[in-house]
Parts: structure tokens; C-alpha cells; sequence
């Protein structure tokens, strides 16, 4: 028998709820950025990744040829999602995005501040993890000075919180991994998404249960990688759960990519925060080397079995589109069957992308 | 690099190239038939023939760089400076993809590119650049393979995804200058990342090139790339005369010493006499056209495969590009190269070009530039390639429109690759622009 999906609140009342206990709400767009600095702020981070709108305000602002996560941040922001938070910040995450920050902060005149967040790319020398550990307190001065300052001990505890989520994400790969993880991908990635708009206090709970509950086997199907950017549309992973395939790992830029680290053992929660930026996964939006991405990923499908890699690239995204031809051609050359998929957000599976990923699985069984 | 190689390129600088140059120019002058002149312009720029010789001999000698001296390919906005003092010979695939582009090349090269499988949304400079190593096509003859490839996230990401890609092809070297971008304040902890990554790249040259670092000539490759820069400068200050002495379609070609030859004797001594005659040109009042009915400003790249066409329907109404934003940007941040501190001054001179600025400051700078060029119109290419370029440019419009009572257009284009330019969409919206002006 199947478990029944766990109980997440949706994003609207849990930020209702948020600010009914006095926090502070930031919308925080993709991707990397110290939570852990806003979580000691009592601010909550509520992620803006794929919110579901239809065009309306946005293309008067933004070309066609933008990507939709841009396109539907923007949406949001200007369908009056802005006014229902106390801030926006933006990470340097990509040109789109650098530019939409500014976009936002110069033209746009909002009724609230917008933050950026600059983070070094690689490769890191010296000067990136002392600039690394500046930009970090830099911010922490900033939200001190608009929101107030933090209680004494809070980004101790802050820090203790994103190690706990890192340690209960990193237990749910690891099982998943060695198919001992009976949860359909579209439940995973509901529970692990959900760490973009809920509180740790909330999240580890939520963590623990899907723990709890789903240890088991896995089905015994085709096992795949998925990369890309994010889960989305969803669709893709019912149509996996469908056909029986697992779901061995992943490396999404809003997963994987910001969620495994090991957990520094730094007394200085600052030294700590940067000791485990610089330990994250390799990832295109923060310029590593393709051979790094190629090694990770041959690691992830030797260490889940999978035999296929899926890319599932978010259309107009440029850190992936470029990365995924040698990365696809690398594969290959190690016997990884590999597929790309070009995807609009929220627009569901075509019949078109279903039959392709149909034939892929076959490939594999 | 071989004793051999070494004497061949010096060769060839010295003899073979002057030779080559000298017998194509009597071929062509026996040749030519004068192309009928266009009577909507004045005469054209004299100086425009030392400069083909220039960018000819530059892609020649590069065939015989190689095994000669280090030879690497760099972004546009990267310190070419500190290169330059390791004697490498470079190589600007932005500068050729815009040779490719106005040759007609592009959906060509960028073809190539997709066949291997790169999204046709990807920029047009990186994809050229890739159909080029796939196929080995250019105009250029033949470019030499790199042995360090030379990046700054300056002017976008999409240079620092591209050049990973290479370095994975190629199998060579990336060195990469990161330079956070300017949201509203440019911090000491911006400036010294940047000041710490110039001194951390020299040991990181010194073992690519083979070479040692010598400080003496690093400050004078940086202080004749100030005066180049400056002299750049001064050359499109002319352009605030009425009529114009030329258009901004000839400064995207002039520009290409400075963007590509910076650091180097032969640029700066290019803009000097550049400079001497655009100033002859406006003391004299002679015009890049005829007849200056109005002055306007281009935003973003050029569409360089329509560069003349262009040239030709404004020059016809007697409109002329006198501004753009990108022929300035080469010159914008120059004056913060001081050699008292050339670390922290050529990081400040590099992270603050335009494309690393925040948008409220490319408002100001245009509304400056619309005061000071005496601009009656302003029209804006969005370019599907350059995303930092282009997102912003439709409120830009807006607010530049609203505020300094100016029409303005948005073109829909690209850079290189024409399949993603509409003529009629182009057409239509020029139309309405000629109308709304004409009516001011
Ligand atoms: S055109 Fe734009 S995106 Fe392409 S290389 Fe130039 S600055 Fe970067």
C-alpha cells in the first residue's frame, strides 16, 4: 500500500502564519544564498521559483526570450506578491537574474527593499573565501540594520538548523540512492521542495516523518539521474513514477546542489557558512569546470546504479544549456544513456516528451 | 616556443606581412571600380584603410602566433593588460564573431554549433565562436589555438559558461577574473576581491606563459592602454559637433583596436590619427551625412549583418546615430586606471564597465548622453544573444521617453545570426519611430 502524502500547508497560509508570529517574510529568487543568515534574523526565506501564473505584467518588462523563472518571479512580484513581504533579495545567480534585481530595485519602484547577494564563482582562490566570508557579513549588517538586530546565539543556532536539514536531505539521497527509499519521486520532491518557503522548524519535522515513513524498498525499475535546474513541470516525475523507473539521484540547481553539504566543524558560525558554500556540489551557476560536473555526475550514477541521465532544462536557461552537450558526450563515452529535455515551466508533459521518455526507460529495462 | 617559430613570426611581422599588405593594396587600387557614392553622405573617413590594414594584419600574424609566442583568447572586458605582460598574442572571439556576423556568417557558424547540439537561445557569439571550432570555418583565414583562454564575468555570465566549454574542447587553461556586479554601492570588500584575484592570476601566468611577470612593463602596457582608451574617448567626444564628423555605424568598425589591440602601440597610434582628422572633419564642419536633420543614440550591440543596411535607411532621412552605449563603453571607466595602484585601479576600471553597473546607472549615463550628444531619439536593440544587455531595455525605453521627451524604439534583433531578425516587425516599428520624430 501506498503512504499518504504527508501534510504540507500551502505557501500562501504558511506565510500568513509567518507573520502572524512575527516574522519578517523575504522572497528570496534563485538559487544560492546563506538562509541560515535570515533564519537567524527571524526572517523567513519564501523561495520564488516556478510560482504558477499565467503571462500578464511581466512582458512588458522582460523580452520573450527570457527564461520562466524569471519571467514568473516577476509575475509574481508585480501581482502584488511584493506587498505581502517585508523584502525581496536576489542572488547573483545568472545575467537574467542580475539584471531582473536590478530591474526590480531601480525601475520598478516597489513598496519594498530589495536586497542582492553576490557570491564568488569559480575557481575559488584565495580571495574568493575571504570575500566569500565578507559578502556574509555584509548581509548580516544589512538585514541588521533594516529588520533590527539578532538575538545573541541566534546564527549559532541558525547554523545548527541548515546542518540539520543538510544531514536529514543528505539520509534521504543516501537511501534513495541504494533504492531503499520507497517514496514516488513526485512525493520526494514535494517534501524536499518544501524547504523553499518552510521554516527549519518546521522542515525537520517534516523531514523525519517522510524518514520515517518511507524506508523501504524502492520499485525495482529503470534507475535515472535527473539534472537541470528544477523538478518542474511535475508531470515528468508522475510519468516516471507510472512507468516504475527510480529516480537513483539528482543534480538540480534548487536540490542537490544546495542541499548536500558536510557539516563544518568551525566554532565561527561564519567560518562555518563558508566552509560549506565552498563544499557544495559542482553547479553551472557557479562557473565549475565542466570536468568537475562530469566527475559528479558519473559518481551520483555509480553510486545509485542509475544507468540514464535525464536533463531537464528549463528553456532559455544559459548555465545549463551550455554545460549539457559535453556533459551529455561525456556520459556517453562512460556507457550513461542520456536524454534532454527542453522544458517550460508549469506547462506539463507533452505527448511528444512522454513517448521520448517512455522510449528511454524501455532503453534502459 | 620554438627558436624556429619564434623567427618565423618575427618574419613575417617585419617582411612578410608589410610585403603581403603592400602588394594587395596596389592589387586592389588597380582593381577598383569606386563604388558609386551614396550622395546622402559626406565623404568618407581617409583613415578607414590603415584600419582594414591593421585588423587584416592582426588575424594574419595570428596564423604564425603560434609556437611563437603564448597565444591566448580573451573575453572583451578582461584586463588584456596583464596578458600583455606575458608577451601573449591575442585573440577576441567576440571581435571575430562580430566580423562574422557582418560578413553573414552567423546562422552558418551557429548552425554548426547547434548540430552538436547547443540551444539555438544561446548567445550568437558563443555559438559562432563553437561552429567555428567545429567546423573550422572563418573569415579570418585560419585563428591560432589557444593556450590559455582569458575570462572576465564583466560583461555577462554567459562568457564564463562558454569558456568552460572551450577549455573542456580544447583542453587548455581558464583563468577567470570575477567581478561582482555593481547593485547599488561598489564595496572596499568588491574592490579588493578583485585587486587580490589580478595578484593571485600572475603566479597563475607565470606558469601557463613560461614567463616571469616584470611590474616595469605591466605599468606601461596599462598606461598605453589608458592612452588608448582616452584617445577613444576624445575620438567620440567629436561626435558631439553638429553635424556629426561620422556615424556610430563607423565607430563600431573603429572600435576594434581598442577592444582588440588595447595595450598595444598600434592602437594607440590608430586613434591618433583617427582623432586628428574626425577633429578636422568638425572644425571644418564636414558631416558624416549631408544633411544632419536629426541625432540619435543606439543602445546595445550592433546587428552587424545590418550595419550598412541600417546605415543606409537612417542616413537617407537624414538621421545619424551621433551615441551608443556600447562604442562608449571602452571608454566609460578609463579615467580609474591610476598607475600609482595599478591592482586595485584596473579592478575598479574593469568591474565598473557598464554591462557590471546597475540599471539606474545606465539611465543616468543615457540621460547624460542625450543632454551632451544633443539627441533627438533614441532606438534600442534587444538583442536576443546578450541578456545583460538586453533585460531592462523595455522600461529603459519608458522612462528615457518620459523623462527627457524623446521617442524611442525597440528593435527585436540579434547580434549575428539573422534568422532571428524580422524584417517587418523592424520595419513596422522604424516606421512609427520615423513618423513620431519627424513629428517632434
Ligand atoms: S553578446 Fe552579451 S552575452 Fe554574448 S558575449 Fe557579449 S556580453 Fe556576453
Amino acid at each position: 500500500m501506498t503512504a499518504q502524502p504527508l501534510a504540507i500547508p500551502s505557501r500562501s497560509h504558511y506565510l500568513t502564519a509567518q507573520k502572524e508570529r512575527g516574522r519578517k517574510v523575504l522572497g528570496v529568487f534563485p538559487a544560492q544564498y546563506p538562509r541560515e543568515i535570515l533564519w537567524a534574523h527571524d526572517i523567513a526565506p519564501m523561495e520564488i521559483w516556478d510560482p504558477p501564473l499565467e503571462p500578464g505584467s511581466a512582458p512588458a518588462h522582460l523580452q520573450p526570450y527570457i527564461c520562466a523563472v524569471v519571467r514568473q518571479g516577476l509575475e509574481l512580484v508585480l501581482r502584488g506578491g511584493a506587498a505581502r513581504l517585508d523584502g525581496l533579495l536576489v542572488p547573483h545567480t545568472c545575467d537574467s537574474l542580475q539584471n531582473l534585481a536590478s530591474l526590480l530595485n531601480d525601475y520598478l519602484e516597489l513598496p519594498v527593499p530589495v536586497l542582492f547577494f553576490y557570491h564568488p564563482k569559480e575557481p575559488f582562490r584565495d580571495s574568493a573565501r575571504a570575500y566569500y566570508r565578507r559578502q556574509l557579513t555584509i548581509l548580516d549588517q544589512k538585514l541588521a540594520a533594516r529588520f533590527g538586530p539578532r538575538r545573541e546565539g541566534a546564527l549559532e543556532q541558525a547554523v545548527a538548523w541548515g546542518q540539520r536539514v543538510a544531514e536529514l536531505a543528505g539520509r534521504t539521497y543516501d537511501l534513495r540512492a541504494r533504492g531503499q527509499l520507497s517514496a514516488p519521486a513526485l512525493e520526494f520532491y514535494r517534501v524536499l521542495r518544501a524547504g523553499e518557503f518552510l521554516h527549519p522548524e518546521d522542515h525537520i519535522p517534516l523531514l523525519e516523518e517522510f524518514l520515517a515513513v518511507h524506508q523501504g524498498p524502492a520499485p525495482a525499475g529503470p534507475v535515472v539521474l535527473l539534472s537541470g535546474v528544477l523538478p518542474n513541470p511535475k508531470e515528468l516525475l508522475s510519468l516516471l513514477d507510472q512507468q516504475g523507473a527510480r529516480v537513483g539521484h539528482d543534480d538540480f540547481l534548487g536540490l542537490s546542489r544546495r542541499l548536500l553539504f558536510p557539516a563544518s566543524q568551525a566554532a565561527d558560525p561564519f567560518d562555518a557558512l563558508c566552509e560549506q558554500y565552498f563544499a557544495l556540489p559542482p553547479c553551472s551557476t557557479r562557473g565549475s569546470a565542466l570536468s568537475q560536473r562530469l566527475d559528479w555526475l558519473k559518481g551520483l550514477a555509480q553510486a545509485s546504479g542509475a544507468r540514464g541521465v535525464i536533463f531537464y532544462v528549463v528553456k532559455f536557461c544559459e548555465p545549463e544549456l551550455f554545460d549539457v552537450p559535453p556533459l551529455m558526450a561525456g556520459l556517453k563515452e562512460q556507457g550513461l544513456a542520456t536524454m534532454s529535455l527542453e522544458v517550460e515551466l508549469n506547462q506539463g508533459v507533452s505527448g511528444q516528451i512522454a513517448t521520448r521518455v517512455e522510449a528511454f526507460l524501455e532503453m534502459l529495462s | 616556443m620554438s627558436l624556429a617559430g619564434k623567427a618565423r613570426f618575427q618574419f613575417m611581422k617585419d617582411v612578410g606581412a608589410p610585403a603581403l599588405f603592400a602588394l594587395n593594396k596596389s592589387a586592389a587600387r588597380k582593381k577598383r571600380r569606386p563604388r558609386p557614392a551614396n550622395p546622402d553622405f559626406g565623404p568618407p573617413l581617409a583613415c578607414a584603410g590603415r584600419l582594414k590594414e591593421i585588423m587584416a594584419r592582426h588575424y594574419y600574424l595570428a596564423r604564425f602566433a603560434k609556437g611563437a609566442r603564448p597565444v591566448a583568447w580573451v573575453t572583451s572586458g578582461a584586463p588584456v593588460e596583464l596578458l600583455r605582460a606575458f608577451g601573449y598574442y591575442t585573440i577576441y572571439p567576440e571581435n571575430h564573431g562580430a566580423l562574422c556576423g557582418a560578413q553573414k556568417m552567423g546562422p552558418e557558424l551557429c548552425q554548426a554549433a547547434e548540430e552538436q547540439g547547443f540551444s539555438p537561445d544561446l548567445c550568437s557569439y558563443a555559438r559562432v565562436d563553437l561552429g567555428h571550432f567545429f567546423s573550422r570555418k572563418t573569415p579570418a583565414g585560419r585563428l591560432p589555438r589557444p593556450d590559455l583562454l582569458f575570462c572576465s564575468n564583466n560583461i555577462c555570465q554567459t562568457v564564463v559558461y562558454w569558456y568552460k566549454v572551450l577549455a573542456h574542447y580544447l583542453k587548455v587553461p581558464l583563468v577567470m577574473f570575477d567581478t561582482p556586479f555593481h547593485f547599488e554601492e561598489f564595496t572596499e570588500a568588491d574592490l579588493d576581491y578583485m585587486a587580490r584575484q589580478i595578484q593571485e592570476m600572475i603566479p597563475e601566468l607565470e606558469r601557463h606563459s613560461g614567463r616571469r611577470f616584470d611590474e616595469a612593463y605591466f605599468r606601461s602596457v596599462t598606461q598605453l592602454s589608458r592612452d588608448t582608451s582616452l584617445l577613444w574617448g576624445q575620438c567620440l567626444a567629436t561626435m558631439k559637433a553638429r553635424p556629426a564628423p561620422m556615424t556610430i555605424f563607423d565607430a563600431f568598425v573603429h572600435l576594434a583596436p581598442v577592444v582588440s589591440l588595447r595595450g598595444l602601440p598600434v592602437a594607440q597610434e590608430y586613434y591618433k590619427i583617427l582623432l586628428a582628422e574626425l577633429e578636422e572633419r568638425a572644425a571644418k564642419g564636414v558631416g558624416a551625412l549631408r544633411q544632419e536633420k536629426k541625432r540619435l543614440m543606439w543602445d546595445n550591440i550592433a546587428i552587424w549583418y545590418k550595419v550598412r543596411d541600417f546605415s543606409n535607411l537612417f542616413a537617407s532621412r537624414g538621421m545619424n546615430f551621433v551615441v551608443a552605449t556600447y562604442t562608449n563603453a571602452w571608454a566609460e571607466t578609463i579615467q580609474y586606471l591610476n598607475l600609482d595602484d595599478p591592482f586595485k585601479s584596473v579592478a575598479q576600471t574593469y568591474g565598473l564597465v557598464i554591462l557590471n553597473n546597475n540599471l539606474e546607472h545606465r539611465l543616468q549615463l543615457m540621460s547624460q548622453m542625450v543632454k551632451d550628444y544633443a539627441v533627438d531619439g533614441l532606438v534600442l536593440h534587444s538583442a536576443r544573444s546578450c541578456k545583460p544587455y538586453s533585460v531592462g531595455q523595455y522600461d529603459l525605453k519608458r522612462l528615457i521617453s518620459q523623462r527627457l521627451g524623446i521617442p524611442a524604439v525597440v528593435i527585436e534583433a540579434d547580434i549575428t545570426d539573422y534568422r532571428m531578425f524580422s524584417e517587418e516587425q523592424a520595419a513596422t516599428r522604424l516606421e512609427a519611430f520615423f513618423e513620431a520624430l519627424e513629428a517632434a
